[in-house]
Order: C-alpha cells, then sequence, then structure tokens
C-alpha cells in the first residue's frame, strides 16, 4: 500500500508518521537509536532568534498515562541550530520540519526569515500553544487576532509549508485554526499540551520547578481527537494530528478523525523505535479495516463523510 | 556501545530493606564506565535512570542497585532472575580514570553509594581508594562490605547514629580533606550533600554523579537539567548527556 502523503506547497511525507516536536530533541540525539530516513518527518524542538535558558528543574513528573513537563523551550538559537543541527536532519533524509518560537510577532518571523535562506528545511511548524511560557508564545495560541498576526508575519517571509500548531487550553482551538488558515496557514497541528500541575508530597510543593506544566501521553488522546475532529470541520487544509499515540491503533483514529498525517512524542522516551514499528504495522492495519489506500481513512468518522456512506 | 537492549536478569539479590541489586546479562552493559547509567522500561510513562553499582567485562554482566521509592521501582524489584528487562544504554558520560600517585576519596550518600563502589572495583586496584559512606540509617548503607572485602578504608555515617558516625558524611569528609590537602574526591549522593562536597573541593580534582528527573535519558529531551558554568554565565546542563558526571567546579549551584 502507497503510504506517501502529499501535503500543500509540495510537502510529500514518505509516510505519514513524523516525530513530534519537543521530544525528538534537534535532530541528532536519537541518532544512535532510530533510523530517522524512515520516519515520515522530523519535526525540530522549537528554535527561537536568541538562545532560551529554560525553566528551572525538575522538569518532568510521572501522571497516571501521561507525562507533565515544564522544559520551557530551552533551545540554543537559530544559529546554533543552524550550524550544528540542521546539517545532520538535512542529510537523514527525513522531511525536516523546524518548530518556530518567539516572544513576539517580529522573532517569529526573524526565525523564519533567517530559515528562508538555508536549504534542507521541508516546512516550518509555528508554535503558538507552548504552555511553559509565560510571556508570548502560548498567548499567541490563545486569541485570534494574535494567531492571525503571527501567521500572517511568518507567511509574509516564507514559501516554505507553514503550519500552526494549536493549544487545547482554549475554548475553540476551531476559531484560531480559522484564523491561521486566514492568515496563509497551509496546515494546522494539534494538540500542543494541557496545562497542569502536579505535587511533590514529600516535598510539600508544586512537582515542577516551572509550578505547571504540560500534559502529554496517552492520557491526553481523546482531548487531542477532539480537537482534531473540530478542526478538521472548520478548515479546509490537512491537519497534523497528535496526542497520546503510542501504537499503530492510534494513528487509524487521528486518520479518522481527520488528520491527514501524524505526529508521536511522549511513547519515544519509553520506545525510541516504536514510530518505526508503528510504520511498519500501518499498511496491514488499514487493510484490516477495510481501507485499501491511505486517503480512503481520512475523516471517514466525521459527520460528512458518514452521511456519504451511511455510517 | 549504547543502544537499546532486553537482557536477562541473571541474580536478584536484596542488599538492605528496601533496596534491591540486578545483575544484568549483557557484553554491551559490561563495556560501561562506571558513574554511568542504564535507563531501564517500567510500566509508567517515564524509564528509570540507574547507575550501575558492578560492572564485570569478564563475566560480561553488569548490575544495578536502587531503592524502592515509587510504582515503578516497585514493578523493576518484583522482576525476578530469569527474566528480561528492556534497558538503553551504558548512557552518559562517567567517572574519569583517578590519577594515580594522589590519594583517592570516593563520598557516598545513601543511593548515591553503588556507582562509587563501580569505580572502586574498576580502579582501586592502581589508585588505592578511602570511601566514607553515609545514609540516614544503617538500613541505607549499601555495599559496605563490598568495599570492605576490596580494602578499601571505610568511614561511616548514619543520620541517627544507627551505625558509624551519627551525622553526615560531611564532617569526616573535611577531615580527610585537610589531611589529603592534594587528594582527589568522587561523591554521588542528594544534592545538599553534593553542593556541599562541592563548597568544600575548590580547587580540588573533584567529581561528582548527579541525579535529576529524567525523561527521554538521551540528551533530546531537555528534562534532567543542573545549572552550570558557560562562556556567557550559567546555563542549564543535561545530566544524562552531558554528565550524569560533572566535574564540580562546573556546577553553577
Amino acid at each position: 500500500m502507497d503510504m506517501t502523503v502529499r501535503l500543500p506547497r509540495g510537502l510529500t511525507l514518505a509516510n505519514p508518521v513524523m516525530a513530534a516536536s519537543g521530544t525528538f530533541g534537534f535532530g541528532p540525539e536519537y541518532g544512535a537509536y532510530v533510523d530517522i530516513g524512515r520516519l515520515g518527518g522530523v519535526s525540530a524542538k522549537g528554535v527561537s532568534p536568541d538562545p532560551w535558558p529554560g525553566n528551572p528543574p525538575p522538569r518532568v513528573w510521572e501522571t497516571p498515562g501521561g507525562l507533565l513537563n515544564s522544559i520551557g523551550l530551552q533551545n540554543p538559537g537559530i544559529e546554533t541550530f543552524i550550524a550544528q543541527d540542521l546539517p545532520f536532519l538535512r542529510e537523514s533524509g527525513t522531511r525536516v520540519i523546524v518548530n518556530v518560537i518567539g516572544h513576539t510577532v517580529e522573532e517569529y518571523q526573524r526565525v523564519a526569515a533567517r530559515l528562508e535562506r538555508e536549504p534542507g528545511v521541508d516546512a516550518l511548524e509555528i508554535n503558538i500553544s507552548c504552555p511553559n511560557i509565560k510571556a508570548g508564545g502560548m498567548s499567541f495560541g490563545h486569541d485570534p487576532d494574535q494567531a492571525y498576526a503571527v501567521t500572517q508575519a511568518v507567511r509574509a517571509v516564507t514559501d516554505r509549508p507553514v503550519m500552526v500548531k494549536l493549544s487545547p487550553n482554549i475554548e475553540s482551538p476551531a476559531r484560531i485554526a480559522e484564523a491561521a488558515v486566514a492568515a496563509g496557514a497551509d496546515m494546522i497541528s494539534a494538540i500542543n499540551t494541557l496545562v497542569g500541575l502536579a505535587i511533590d508530597r514529600h516535598n510539600r510543593r508544586p512537582a515542577l520547578g516551572g509550578v505547571t506544566g504540560g500534559l502529554s501521553g496517552p492520557a491526553v488522546k481523546p482531548v487531542a481527537l477532539r480537537v482534531v475532529y473540530e478542526v478538521a470541520q472548520a478548515v479546509a487544509v490537512p491537519v497534523i494530528g497528535m496526542g497520546g499515540i503510542a501504537q499503530v491503533e492510534d494513528v487509524l483514529d487521528f486518520l479518522m478523525a481527520g488528520a491527514s498525517a501524524v505526529m508521536v512524542g511522549t511513547i519515544t522516551f519509553q520506545h525510541p523505535n516504536r514510530m518505526l514499528a508503528i510504520i511498519d504495522g500501518l499498511p496491514a492495519a488499514l487493510a484490516v479495516h477495510g481501507f485499501s489506500s491511505l486517503p480512503e481513512i481520512v475523516g471517514v468518522a466525521l459527520p460528512t463523510r458518514r452521511q456519504e456512506s451511511g455510517r | 556501545m549504547a543502544g537499546e537492549y532486553d537482557v536477562v536478569v541473571q541474580a536478584v539479590r536484596v542488599p538492605g530493606s528496601g533496596y534491591v541489586e540486578l545483575v544484568l546479562e549483557s557484553p554491551e552493559l559490561a563495556q560501561a564506565v562506571p558513574g554511568q547509567f542504564v535507563h531501564v522500561l517500567t510500566p509508567g510513562t517515564l524509564r528509570r535512570p540507574i547507575s550501575f553499582s558492578r560492572i564485570s567485562a569478564a563475566t560480561a554482566t553488569a548490575a544495578i542497585l536502587f531503592q524502592v521509592v515509587g510504582a515503578g521501582t516497585a514493578w523493576l524489584a518484583g522482576v525476578a532472575a530469569g527474566q528480561t528487562v528492556n534497558v538503553l544504554g551504558p548512557l552518559g558520560h562517567g567517572f574519569p580514570v583517578p590519577e594515580p600517585g594522589r590519594a583517592w576519596c570516593v563520598v557516598g550518600g545513601g543511593v548515591g553509594i553503588p556507582p562509587l563502589f563501580a569505580a572502586v572495583q574498576r580502579w582501586g586496584g592502581q589508585v588505592a581508594a578511602s570511601a566514607i559512606l553515609g545514609a540516614r540509617t544503617a538500613a541505607g548503607l549499601v555495599m559496605v562490605e563490598d568495599f570492605a572485602e576490596r580494602g578499601t578504608a571505610l568511614t561511616l555515617t548514619t543520620d541517627d547514629g544507627s551505625r558509624g558516625e551519627a551525622g553526615t558524611v560531611l564532617g569526616p569528609f573535611k577531615r580527610w580533606l585537610r589531611a589529603h590537602p592534594d587528594g582527589q574526591v568522587y561523591a554521588c549522593g542528594p544534592t545538599p550533600m553534593l553542593a556541599g562536597i562541592a563548597a568544600a573541593t575548590r580547587g580540588h580534582r573533584a567529581f561528582l554523579a548527579l541525579e535529576q528527573r529524567m525523561g527521554c535519558g538521551i540528551g533530546a529531551c531537555l528534562a534532567c537539567v543542573v545549572p552550570v558554568h558557560g562562556p556567557s554565565g550559567p546555563r542549564y546542563a543535561r545530566v544524562c548527556s552531558e554528565g550524569p558526571v560533572f566535574a564540580a567546579e562546573r556546577l553553577a549551584w
């Protein structure tokens, strides 16, 4: 079965399974463990114009079925990323997506403009949804006007495919998606993590150094599916779904809910090669459910498609 | 070399109440450097980082010793000999080879003791080691017999005075340091203890093995950080891949 995914502006994935930003480093880290060239794509950890220090530790805490993190988007800045990490990703043979972060509209634009001069970047993912950054960051993902402004500013300086990553921590992610698409986004990726808190009982304080953190892992999958399902009906562009994917059946759920491709994150910490196992198992899993091609499954659970098929 | 391995548990030991040591059959892990660790798969959503307590290339085994503190380590404590565990490793940067001709002291606190025994096991034949080992209570003084068997000069402390000197390792350690102004120090234990050692060893050759809540274990997620001195001020370094062993002078505590 052909696993190719054709996305806007000529972005073509060998298969629909990508590494999610924040869980796969800046590229080289997992090189000794994973045949990166076999992945549909890699979304590198968020990159800002200048280095960001990140939040004080502890930065992770295990929760039932989930993982709470407060990394705070630590990154070495765009110039170091381009010099140290991008060459590895470029040579790896996978599609390279750079996750773009900033405190201001201008900072997002600076990263996008700087990458425009670099070969080997296949798409940009505009991260307006990290819950661990108080100034900027998530606030852009909470206000349709700000989401529009950031997307428009990035769109103005790049011809590359642009996806905008949504926050689930709001009343209507679909409204943000509509604003991003109106400003020129080619795709929507969803979801980022859910804001949460854990208590360190022994020390009688919040467990994370950043106090609150972002929840990921299997626990968030129903929330992620709901957002993908809503967004896929609200906008006409492809949706990249993620949130708690741990096995191939989870991928089927996201595709049925309207995702054209998926990203896999937290499970990689336990099983670095799970993404490859999912890729290997996907054709058989599709066949088991009666699909003879990948596009056939995308969105079958959406109301319009159910009406067409009478299910 | 570092990789993902399914390894057979050759033996399970209980060195003290609430502590478990697993001997793992693995030629790859047997190549580890003392101070390195494995990231062990458990049923939770994160692996558990555990450093090596013994490493034996001759028998192609490596052992890990841990305290049962939560669901993950409780599960691991229930693994029986003959069963398999999945690990990533050996990970991180271990201790350097101790300099010959320089007095050597290893200082271990509680569950920080095991990696120091691995160091004495590896290098104690070339450089005579003194060991200062401490724990809250006598039950936490693990591997004392192993050090004794190797002829290591031992000083023991417990917070409650149930074995050895009452108090922490810092008292006897400072005495040792005064007697050995040119001495070298390897330490592992709780953060306040390591901070005390770092403060006492300025200008000395001192290496500390750190512990931190860890995500991926291989340098990708930037969870397990510690502040270190950088060229343009303090920065957060990854304990898993840039450590877990750091020169004490690098740490910006």
